[in-house]
């Protein structure tokens, strides 16, 4: 007889919530919506405008959108980022990944894990300009090592074959030790026992690597992967300073790109733009996802 | 203690969903709010009517730097004058800073020094100087007063005139039998620089820019030299022209023969190859003299300047490339005193003068631009010495004679910058020998006014 009543008193307690956690979370929604949700619907709404900073809003409907998904500049400032993203990605995640199992074993990981992450704490700025030092064309070292070598000076920074794989290179360079650091800590997360059994079943390390290490860590990598596209075509420091989008805009990135419409006072373009880079970028990350799961399922 | 106050997820989740919506509903109120209410043309500044001595605080922005000191120093002989006004004077990355703010309003500055190529866009944040400049629009450069003008308002304080010179190395032209007097044309430049070639087969005499903003602004210079824009006195875009075009041609042919060296602006293989010999002569900015005063180690005292040649004999020996000039936003707290500020250093002889005579930063006096204000431009009353880098040359006495001769008429359409990625880039195209001059102009020209003025 007592089961019947007890029911709706369970089912108002589980439909009554405290008020005290949400006052908790209030102060983070404030902030939350003030610099995020209102920033974005307002960036939404200069999306359909052509407003330059000044004056009234003009609604300009698709207009923006329209003339980006025609415009030339627009689809190759993209295609610049996907070659860098190509350039840059597969390559850092397979370097980065060696460099973890290799940290795994060796003796003073932190000297080495300071080396790795030195160039990322580095001011950007600095960096680059050691970068237009090194690969100048007349005067850069690199290429007086390779006429040294008996090799034809190379066009660094100022050829469109050569720009991009020097810059990413860069980005190679600045941006590795933070992929090491990330995926030593998914390394540290696999269980000791998982290795200890395969040896006693004779796995040899290669087999380990195979078998355990990789499939273990596509998660680690999925999450780099995400944040490794994230940085190339948000990436905007590197071209601006080095080649400064040059030359003949063939390291014009999508970050760059965007940046000339905000330093025009094209806001309106600026605020399209940005939404369609999130799209792109969303829509890359989830293939990029979607794939390295499959293969973690297989 | 646990609050007795508890509420349904679900009138939660409703009572969020309501505040989202009057959120946003007064969100797009609140953006409406952001948007200023006037229709984006600029404001009147009247004229200063003080009835006591001026008093007040004004925040300023200048470039960080040694023109900042100067600016310092400047600022000082105000202060003197005006003692009940206080300058907080601030280096800031104006570039970057100054079209964020104006939109922002938050920290809005009094007055600004800001890129003459860079004004036009921000034009509507700033007031309409006209009243004020009006006493003085006869002794200002035609030139200046042109770039400081937008849709027929002055919007800036006309600073700094920064004439075209050519600088080239005074041992090499004597080793190769070239009188540099004798160079009135572009003609007559490329016939010298085929002289020192024969003379020394390694050098590429002529410089050739290889940034594209500044390859831009070069060829503009040549263009103004020429009393040509890219637009015209309507605002019609005016590219594909016979000065744009006779500038293009001239630096293909250098290209072609093999006697120029294209190289970024002071970057490595500029500096190396103009302190090697490889580099002969620079048509340039007088900003140039900064060169062998600080980079150029080897070549220090070897060069020399003098007025550009002209594109047709009896033509003008002069163009302008860059400068600057004061900006007062519509959202300054103190306008009237900033334009007091900017009145003074440029327009009454002890400011212009503590700016460009010699100081603790520059004991020689500023040397790398001359004032806008004609009156200042005195031959019998130079404002910076001559230059010991130049060999002791009397920089001002060439340089206020290029001034004088700048033509006017010209205008900085609002999307110049942005025209960089287009007709910046096609030039350097030609330059690397991809496509020709008429190809650049025609290019550049669709894509100008397809991307930048038919798209409102």
């Amino acid at each position: 007889m007592a089961y019947p009543m007890a029911a709706p008193a369970r089912r108002r307690r589980r439909r009554r919530v405290p008020l005290a956690p949400y006052l908790f979370i209030a102060p983070f929604l404030a902030i939350f919506i003030g610099f995020s949700v209102y920033p974005m619907g307002f960036a939404l709404r200069l999306s359909f405008t052509n407003w330059r900073g000044a004056g009234a809003l003009e609604v300009t409907g698709l207009a923006n959108y329209r003339y980006l998904l025609t415009s030339p500049d627009f689809w190759g400032s993209l295609a610049n980022s996907a070659v860098l993203w190509l350039l840059v990605v597969p390559v850092q995640v397979v370097l980065a990944l060696a460099l973890a199992v290799a940290l795994m074993k060796a003796r003073f990981r932190g000297v080495f894990i300071a080396t790795l992450i030195a160039p990322f704490v580095t001011p950007l700025v600095a960096m680059a300009q050691v970068w237009i030092i090194l690969f100048d064309q007349d005067f850069g070292a690199v290429n007086q090592a390779l006429g040294m070598a008996g090799l034809p000076a190379v066009g660094w920074l100022t050829t469109t074959t050569w720009a991009k794989p020097t810059l990413a290179l860069l980005v190679l360079w600045r941006t590795t030790g933070y992929a090491v650091i990330l995926l030593l800590a998914g390394l540290q997360g696999i269980e000791p026992q998982v290795y200890e059994a395969a040896r006693i079943d004779g796995a040899n390390a290669w087999q380990q690597f195979w078998r355990i290490t990789l499939p273990l860590m596509m998660r680690s990598v999925s999450f780099y992967v995400v944040i490794g596209t994230l940085t190339v075509f948000q990436l905007f420091a590197e071209p601006y300073v080095v080649t400064d989008g040059g030359p003949f805009n063939s390291t014009r990135t999508a970050g760059l790109y965007l940046y000339d419409h905000i330093t025009n006072s094209d806001l309106g373009l600026g605020a399209a733009n940005s939404f369609l880079l999130v799209v792109m970028v969303f829509a890359l990350s989830l293939a990029s996802i979607r794939l390295l799961r499959a293969r973690e399922d297989a | 203690m646990v609050s007795h106050h508890t509420l349904s997820r679900r009138a939660l989740l409703r009572g969020l969903g309501a505040a989202s919506v009057a959120g946003g509903l007064s969100g797009l109120s609140l953006t409406t709010g952001c948007a200023p209410r006037n229709s984006g043309d600029s404001q009147p500044l009247g004229v200063p009517s003080f009835t006591a001595p001026p008093s007040g605080e004004i925040k300023i922005w200048d470039r960080s730097g040694d023109l900042f000191k100067v600016f310092d120093k400047a600022i000082a002989t105000f202060t003197a004058r005006y003692p009940r006004v206080k300058v907080d004077h601030m280096a800031v990355e104006i570039n970057a800073k100054l079209p964020n703010t104006l939109i922002t309003g938050a920290d809005v500055p009094d007055g600004a020094f800001y890129d003459d190529a860079l004004v036009p866009g921000i034009a509507p944040h700033l007031y309409d100087l006209t009243k004020l400049i009006e006493p003085y629009r006869a002794d200002i450069a035609p030139y200046k007063l042109g770039v400081a003008t937008v849709e027929g308002r002055v919007v800036a304080v006309p600073w700094d005139l920064d004439p075209g010179l050519l600088f080239y190395r005074e041992d090499i032209l004597q080793q190769a039998g070239v009188d540099p007097a004798r160079i009135a044309t572009y003609e007559d430049l490329l016939t010298a620089a085929r002289t020192v070639k024969g003379k020394f087969p390694s050098s590429k005499p002529l410089h050739l820019e290889a940034n594209e903003f500044l390859g831009q602004l070069w060829i503009d210079m040549f263009a103004n030299q020429q009393g040509a824009a890219m637009v015209d006195a309507g605002g019609k875009l005016a590219l594909n022209s016979p000065p744009y075009l006779r500038a293009l041609q001239w630096l293909d042919r250098v290209r072609a023969e093999g006697l120029g060296t294209l190289a970024k602006y002071f970057e490595p293989t500029d500096v190396a190859t103009l302190d090697n010999g490889t580099q002969v002569f620079v048509p340039w900015a007088q900003w140039f003299v900064f060169g062998p005063q600080q980079l150029l180690k080897e070549t220090k005292g070897k060069w020399r300047a003098t007025q550009l040649p002209a594109w047709q004999a009896g033509g003008a020996r002069a163009g302008v490339m860059g400068g600057a000039s004061f900006v007062i936003p519509a959202k300054a707290k103190n306008p009237q005193l900033a334009w007091l500020l900017y009145e003074h250093l440029t327009f009454h002889k002890d400011g212009y003068t503590a700016v460009y005579g010699p100081n603790d930063v520059y004991p020689g006096g500023l040397n790398t631009s001359v004032p806008s204000y004609l009156p200042a431009l005195r031959s019998d009353a130079p404002l910076f010495k001559p230059v010991a880098e130049l060999g002791g040359q009397d920089l001002w006495r060439v340089t206020t004679e290029a001034a004088r001769q700048v033509p006017g008429g010209y205008t900085i359409p609002v999307w110049w910058g942005k025209a960089v990625d287009y007709f910046g880039v096609n030039v350097q195209r030609m330059l690397n020998g991809q496509i020709g001059p008429e190809q650049v102009l025609k290019e550049s020209s669709d894509q100008i006014q397809k991307n930048l003025i038919d798209r409102k």
